[in-house]
């Protein structure tokens, strides 16, 4: 293994691969605040030159946490398809980037090479690529799943109603409910961010959602998001949940400090399996997003692009029908500016594809980051062209309970006529049943949420 | 610190009718339903009706008077058959409607059930706050908020018919007709006529009819009259000008409502002749219960139909009333209030409001307007507890806080020489700040009763009850309603 | 023109109205004179309190119309104005197209702004001055520094160690602190009408209170380093809230008692959501006095004080 590159009159070395994979990232604070990011652009240079050179055994032979130490590289090792990663394993991470991104390799052929793919493989050839790579590469792969409906439908694009309310009020809930559903927004899930974590507030929350889809027969699966615990219990008490949800990190600390396990997450999927009310038999809904082991203090000395493949590593043994990142919440102390945020948006829709995950992205953003909406919705445009199969949807792009910025309902609409492409396809069907679109894009009755109180 | 997040409180509704007496116990369910980092908000989370009582006939002694006694034993045999004793009952209200409101000795009757009824069991008055609750009962206030529609709910009882227009669940205006089914009694199941209230001879006059007591009345007559109540209800329900018959028969002002209206609801004991799909055709089904409901019943719903109004239906109908009584009678204060717990409960409170409105607090002399006021009410001679309700305030800034407590000492001081609580109730939520305000700003000790985010108006008669929810909220009832216009 | 010579053309304008309300039915004309007497009282008043206008009065302002329903030819109206009643988000804004209309989207613009400033913008030395607080820094040196590397904000300068030795009172029941933390407009919002509430209420309950002290740059734990230099019972931080596009200005209290070494998270009692749209500042000081008292009399805080 060499560690050592010389970019013109510079010479740089370093220790291991786990020094490599930090130095080779764009700039991000929160590699800055844990010390381990590239003093300079030439070291940075440096470090990718090393990692282009790098075989996919090296990596293999070195996780950057030992797989006795880390139930999250158990998980990535234990699912490895071990013949394909035969196969493949004299490649260097160079020649992997070339493979991805050349003619001959169809979405088919990335899905199969993915199954042979450590999540530090896969982060490692993500740091070689430039943001258009990453969209070029991206776009090959589109990965469908099946809850009530199958998302990931080529030519589509669809939305989480995310209809937050600061108190839980089920009213307030459902007046962003309808705004949304008449944009055409909620083909993804309608998803929400319950304030009060306990199993009262949350069955309170499923049973409203579940009843409005029933009432309105919309084609689409419910979902809180709260600790997933508390939805195995109200799924115990017979509360309707379509898809069980819940954060995941990169490194078992991290999953620990959110109170989660392998194991537990396998038992809320045999439990949503077995009481849940979806078809599936994609049930499960993971959020991810670069820097929340730095915010828990579970990095390792780690550098977060690596952790957030690994995240996907972890999360993609539970067949999930949506997963998405979230980095641009997590704060300025992990990802400062609106460049920062592009850039990770279109590395984690990337690496989670290259995992062959259903992957989703929330393009957003907090006031206390040097960001704007601009860079938001440039992150939306490039991250649709990737082939995101889905984005996130909030009324005016603010969200009032979470306190951040993300795709509006109007984005979601504006980027599907953009595009070219369609939500999914039952849910057109009722769009066009409730006079709210037509041949593809807004009707003119379209914006309208009373179009609910006849 | 007292968390306490729930707690249950037994409520009772009377309502002493015309014809019918009911009795309904709820239960209500107070939670704090703010997050764990938030300041406490109580709020009334669920009201479970437990019990309903029979519909009893009320007693009367004659046309003019309740028989109390046979009231207070209703009310007893109903408290058995609840499992159910006074000490049991946390709060309610007791509502004496129609005719009976307007007979003598009602007051004195209410007084004396409010003792019987549990501790904290209020008597109230009034065609509006009867017409309010009745809407509330019938689920017409729901509709309005959950449909976003405004509708018309008519409590048409044995001796009126009490309208209120609700708008996003609020009653926006309301009105009271003379008009109901037991103007004129019968003997049951017989075209022969034993009672005819003054009421019913003016519309008996208006129709041309003259029937008196122990005559026998025709099918045609009986149309006729329920024809003419039911007009009388359109006029009001129209907003048209009104006939002569009808102003007689209007007890409070006509409808004005600030939103047009296209839904009507009607709940009380015609109810179930407006809705049903069969229609009396002899007098001897007409007086089924010896009086004219379910002619009138039938009468109504065709016209108020043929008006083009949509007519839904009530989830309660004879019942709405004193269910609207029994879970709709008690408001909680807000959750940050300032109380001296063993000054509570007061009853009787008169509220005076000596600002018209909170952009209208002379901050450079708050106390004058309160001396005039405090003065004004006490010319007539009696000497209430006074409860001064301030719109807003506009402001909350602390300044301007302290100036409210230093003109509210000020223009209180000859009433609180007499030894009688402060008694402030706020529409926004500032009330422990005044009330801090007001006890670090006496000269000595002071009993002080602040409370915010309950509205209340110049005239109100409200009671206020001990503190709930370790001491967080008090509920207060109001007694009386005078609709501003 | 001056308030008198305006005051004849008031009422006149003010009386007409009335006509015209009781004309409709919408006025009781009994009361006009009285009415009339206090809007102009009213108007006059409020003239006679200077006001320092922010911009020169005879220029025009474009100013952002209220939140309105922006929905074209909505299918029922009165829905929609109960919906917007039951949530602070942004919904009947209508469109242009599948875009958001230029009101809507400018108020975006303008509510982002006020919240990045919020974060970006220091207290005022002015503000500070007014407020009689003693000002020190954490250890982060400017706002990069501050959010970028949070552990910066969570302890004092050497300096600010120096000034609160020598300026703080020691040993007190109850010692405040007010932390920018991520709203400078939070503290410049609240403190004037929260600090005077809950210094009186402590007052009135016999406590013994600190000296007032304003940290630049801070977090919610360096409270910890300050109750330990002066060695108070309980320590309140008033802090500015991480802002939302709603309000840039919410405030939390964060409360504990005595923290050492051992101190979780779940030691401190927070009350958040202090603002004019949520719960009222000087309320909010008049309800932490009760919280204070509470904590000081079981000696414990955060969720041990619940289960108390």
């Amino acid at each position: 293994m060499i560690l050592k590159a010389k970019v013109y009159n510079n010479v740089f070395a370093f220790k291991n691969l786990k020094e490599v994979l930090a130095k080779a990232n764009e700039e991000k604070s929160g590699d800055v605040l844990v010390g381990i990011a590239a003093k300079s652009a030439s070291e940075r240079v440096a470090a990718k030159l090393v990692l282009s050179n790098l075989t996919l055994e090296d990596i293999y032979n070195n996780p950057v946490i030992p797989y006795e130490e880390d139930e999250v590289t158990r998980v990535i090792y234990d699912d490895l398809n071990l013949r394909i990663f035969q196969e493949i394993k004299g490649w260097t991470v160079g020649a992997l980037r070339e493979y991805i991104l050349g003619h001959k390799a169809t979405g088919g052929d990335l899905h199969h090479l993915s199954r042979g793919l450590t999540s530090e493989m896969i982060a490692a050839v993500a740091k070689l690529m430039s943001s258009m790579d990453l969209v070029y590469a991206a776009k090959k792969m589109r990965y469908q799943a099946h809850c009530n409906t199958t998302i990931g439908v080529p030519g589509t694009l669809a939305f989480r109603n995310q209809p937050n309310h600061p108190t839980d009020s089920i009213e307030g809930m459902i007046s962003s409910l309808k705004e949304g559903l008449s944009y055409g927004s909620g083909d993804a899930v309608i998803g929400i961010n319950p304030v009060e974590d306990n199993v009262d507030t949350v069955s309170r929350l499923l049973e409203t959602t579940k009843n409005f889809m029933v009432k309105w027969d919309i084609p689409t699966q419910n979902c809180v998001l709260a600790h997933v615990t508390t939805q195995m219990k109200a799924l115990e008490k017979g509360a309707p949940v379509d898809l069980v949800f819940q954060s995941i990190a990169g490194t078992q600390k991290a999953n620990e400090a959110f109170g989660i396990s392998a194991d537990l997450i396998k038992e809320a999927f045999e439990l949503v399996q077995k009481k849940g009310t979806a078809t599936g038999p994609n049930l499960m809904y993971f959020e991810t997003g670069q820097g929340s082991e730095v915010s828990l203090d579970a990095h390792y000395g780690v550098d977060m692009m690596t952790l957030e493949s690994r995240t996907y590593g972890f999360g993609r043994r539970y067949y999930p029908f949506m997963i998405n990142n979230v980095s641009g919440f997590i704060g300025p102390e992990t990802i400062y500016s609106g460049q920062e945020v592009i850039r990770a948006d279109l590395e984690d829709l990337f690496m989670g594809k290259l995992h062959g995950l259903p992957m989703g992205i929330a393009p957003c953003y907090t006031n206390h980051m040097k960001a704007d909406q601009n860079e938001q919705e440039l992150s939306t445009l490039l991250c649709a062209m990737a082939g995101s199969n889905y984005f996130m949807g909030v009324a005016g792009g603010d969200d009032v309970m979470l306190s951040y910025q993300d795709t509006s309902f109007h984005d979601d609409a504006s980027t599907r006529e953009i595009l070219g492409l369609r939500p999914l396809p039952e849910f057109e069907k009722w769009l066009e049943k409730m006079g709210i679109m037509e041949d593809g894009h807004l009707s003119e009755r379209a914006g309208d949420p009373s179009i609910f109180d006849k | 610190m007292s968390q306490l997040n729930i707690q249950t409180i037994t409520s009772v509704g009377i309502d002493i009718g015309t014809t019918t007496t009911q009795l309904v116990i709820s239960r209500l369910t107070i939670e704090n339903t703010a997050s764990g980092t938030s300041v406490p908000r109580m709020e009334i989370t669920a009201k479970e009706v437990i019990h309903r009582s029979k519909i009893y006939f009320t007693p009367l002694l004659d046309h003019e008077l309740i028989n109390s006694v046979a009231v207070a034993n209703i009310v007893k045999t109903e408290y058995d058959a609840a499992s159910l004793t006074p000490n049991d009952i946390d709060t309610g209200a007791v509502i004496i409607t129609g005719e009976t409101a307007k007979k003598d000795n009602a007051k004195s009757i209410l007084e004396a059930l409010a003792g019987l009824a549990g501790d904290f069991v209020v008597a109230t008055a009034g065609a509006n706050l009867e017409s309010i609750y009745a809407g509330k009962g019938s689920g017409a206030a729901a509709f309005s908020s959950t449909r976003h529609q405004v509708i018309v709910n008519i409590d048409v009882g044995g001796g009126t018919s009490n309208f209120a227009v609700f708008h996003e669940g609020k009653a926006v205006d309301t009105a009271c007709l003379n008009v109901g089914g037991h103007l004129i009694e019968f003997e049951p199941r017989s075209d022969k006529i034993t009672y005819i209230s003054k009421p019913a001879q003016k519309i008996l006059t208006a129709c041309g009819l003259t029937l008196s007591v122990n005559d026998h009345a025709s099918m045609t007559q009986l149309r006729l009259i329920t024809k003419t109540m039911a007009e009388c209800v359109l006029e009001l329900l129209n907003q048209n000008r009104l006939t002569p018959i009808t102003q007689e028969l209007l007890m409070t002002q006509s409808i004005r409502s600030p939103f047009s209206f296209h839904k009507v609801m009607i709940s009380g004991g015609v109810a179930d002749y407006v809705y049903t799909e069969i229609e009396p055709l002899s007098v001897e089904e007409v007086t089924c219960f010896g009086d004219l409901g379910p002619l009138l019943g039938w009468e109504l719903g065709k016209k108020v139909v043929a008006s083009g109004y949509s007519l839904e239906k009530p989830t309660e109908t004879v019942r709405a009333t004193v269910i609207g009584t029994g879970t709709q009678s008690v408001n909680l204060s807000g959750s940050t209030i300032h109380v001296s717990e063993q000054t509570l409960p007061l009853r009787n409170v008169i509220v005076l409001a000596p600002f018209a409105t909170s952009e209208n607090i002379p901050y450079q002399n708050i106390s004058l307007p309160i001396i005039k006021a405090v003065q004004s009410l006490q010319e007539d001679g009696t000497n209430p507890y006074i409860a001064l309700s301030i719109k807003g305030p506009q402001t909350m800034a602390f300044a301007d806080i302290q100036a409210l407590a230093r003109g509210i000492l000020e223009g209180m001081r000859d009433y609180l020489e007499e030894d009688k609580p402060l008694i402030l109730i706020l529409e926004d939520d500032c009330g422990k700040v005044l009330g801090q305000s007001i006890e670090a700003l006496a000269l000595g000790p002071i009993e002080v009763i602040c409370i915010d985010q309950v509205v209340v108006d110049e005239c109100d008669y409200i009671d206020i009850g001990k503190p709930l929810m370790g001491g967080r909220v008090v509920p207060v009832i109001m007694k009386t309603l005078v609709f501003n216009r | 023109m001056t308030a008198e010579g305006n005051g004849q053309l008031e009422t006149l304008i003010i009386q007409s109205v009335l006509e015209e309300l009781s004309k409709n039915g919408l006025f009781d004309s009994k009361n006009k004179q009285q009415v009339v007497n206090s809007a102009v009282q009213v108007i006059n008043s409020a003239a006679s309190v200077p006001i320092t206008p922010l911009i020169p009065e005879d220029e025009e302002t474009v100013t952002l119309p209220t939140d309105e329903i922006m929905v074209d030819n909505p299918f029922n109206l009165e829905a929609i104005r109960a919906m917007k009643k039951t949530t602070p988000a942004r919904i009947g804004i209508g469109r242009a197209g599948a875009r958001q209309k230029t009101v809507s989207w400018l108020r975006f613009l303008a509510d982002h702004a006020v919240a990045k400033d919020a974060v970006f913008v220091d207290v005022s030395e002015d503000f500070l001055k007014r407020m009689n607080l003693v000002a020190v820094t954490s250890a982060a040196q400017d706002k990069e520094q501050f959010l970028t590397n949070p552990e910066l904000g969570r302890r004092l300068s050497e300096e600010g160690v120096r000034i609160i030795k020598e300026k703080c009172s020691k040993n007190p029941q109850v010692q405040i602190c007010v932390v920018d933390g991520l709203s400078s407009s939070a503290i410049e919002a609240n403190i004037p009408d929260l600090l005077p509430a809950l210094i009186q209420g402590l007052n009135s309950i016999g406590l013994k209170i600190g000296t007032p002290v304003f940290i630049k740059h801070g977090r919610v734990w360096v409270q910890d380093q300050v109750a330990k230099l002066v060695d108070a019972e309980v320590v309140i931080s008033l802090i500015g809230e991480r802002p939302g596009l709603g309000t840039a200005e919410s405030l939390s209290a964060y409360m504990i008692y005595r923290p050492n070494e051992n101190t979780v998270e779940a030691d401190r009692t927070v009350i958040s959501n202090i603002h004019k749209g949520g719960i009222p500042p000087a309320e909010a000081g008049a309800h932490l006095v009760d919280v204070l008292e509470q904590i000081l009399k079981v000696k414990v805080s955060g969720v041990k004080l619940n289960q108390k």
